[in-house]
């Protein structure tokens, strides 16, 4: 069943889901000990290849952390950085961990090249924030939202992308996206967070929400 | 060994083909993951095409004319036969369908996409030339249309087919 939201009903979401992108994003703020700003979340309905565009076009590189979202939501969402700032942002974290003795030597050859702890930290990043997200979203529905385990990839975000898209433009030709940036001012630092729920599982967010058939 | 930027550079994105028989047309699709790219080329007539698939099997669909297999590699087909082109001497080459992410089902995904791809094309009496499919990298490929080369461009490395 495809669940087609009214405008009234797609501001519901669009509201719900800013509140916890804002929640995502103080959860990488507090992990990185740095205020983090939060772009005003678009919710935008839009085909596979708006998608693309809007991650920057299928060609252009990133480190993707992706968690699915399983249980009475179901989607998927993705924390996306590009190479160089995602170096900055694990040699941030990593400070926070580790000595600066024992700290990997930040990569200036190879912006592609990441060692097993830079990625480790990126994507315990990447986990932390969108599970702020999922636990904002699931203080309003009645039922849990589960994410997977986080899996962390550096490739074209086309290629990072289109399986996701797959699973959800197989029965419909558009796709409900939210996007927002984070901005790390003084360290620029820029990522963002997509979220792509299955627009059929979102009958429940809005039942939760008292939105239903509005 | 680069891909090239060029005017005559044509883009099949998401769902889409496009064709050429200028000798000086470079046809790309960029960042295939799961998806899988198709390319054709007559080598008398010269007339080439890509096109960028999304999934195995689903209805005609005329805002993304290729994005289903089973109903758009017929479309494909037919356009290159119009174009010019006589498919059954044409080289066919395949790229794509790898698995991306382990978690959410990408994997099963890619190697549906190759299975339908060759299961689709033996069905018509076809054969691919050469393919990379599958594996876990991203890919750009280019067909270029004055000989046929195609080329596949991943993170690590660029190879022609």
């Amino acid at each position: 069943m495809t669940l087609t939201l009214s405008e009234a009903g797609q501001n519901v979401v669009a509201g719900t889901f800013g509140r916890a992108m804002r929640r995502a994003g103080e959860a990488l703020g507090s992990m990185c000990g740095q205020v983090i700003e939060v772009q005003t979340p678009q919710l935008q309905r839009c085909s596979a290849s708006d998608v693309l565009v809007m991650a920057g076009g299928p060609e252009s590189i990133v480190l993707a952390v992706y968690v699915g979202i399983t249980g009475s939501l179901q989607g998927h969402a993705l924390l996306l950085f590009a190479p160089p700032d995602a170096h900055r942002l694990a040699q941030i974290l990593l400070a926070g961990l580790l000595g600066p003795g024992e700290l990997p030597m930040e990569s200036t050859t190879d912006p592609l090249s990441y060692d097993e702890l830079e990625l480790s930290a990126l994507q315990e990043a990447g986990n932390v924030t969108i599970s702020a997200f999922l636990n904002e979203l699931g203080m309003h529905l009645h039922e849990p939202v589960q994410p997977t385990p986080p899996q962390v990839v550096v490739e074209m975000a086309g290629a990072v992308l289109d399986a996701v898209l797959l699973d959800l433009v197989s029965d419909a030709d558009q796709v409900l996206a939210a996007k927002t940036t984070f901005n790390e001012g003084g360290l620029a630092i820029d990522g963002t967070l997509f979220v792509l729920p299955r627009a059929d599982s979102l009958r429940v967010l809005l039942d939760a929400l008292g939105a239903i058939g509005i | 060994m680069t891909l090239t930027e060029s005017p005559s550079l044509l883009v099949a994105g998401i769902g889409e083909m496009v064709l050429s028989s200028s000798a000086d047309a470079h046809l790309v699709a960029y960042g295939l993951g799961s998806c899988i790219a198709l390319a054709a080329w007559d080598p008398r007539t010269k007339v080439g095409g890509l096109a960028h698939f999304m999934l195995p099997n689903g209805p005609a669909n005329n805002a993304s004319p290729v994005k289903f297999i089973d109903t758009g590699l017929d479309t494909f087909l037919r356009a290159l036969e119009a174009r010019g082109a006589v498919v059954s001497r044409s080289t066919l080459k395949a790229a794509g369908a790898a698995a991306m992410l382990t978690v959410g089902g990408g994997l099963a995904i890619g190697k549906r996409n190759a299975e339908s791809m060759e299961a689709a094309l033996k069905e018509r009496g076809l054969n691919l030339a050469a393919a990379a499919l599958g594996g876990n990298a991203g890919r750009t490929v280019q067909l270029e249309v004055a000989d046929g080369r195609f080329l596949i461009k991943s993170l690590s490395s660029v190879i022609q087919l």
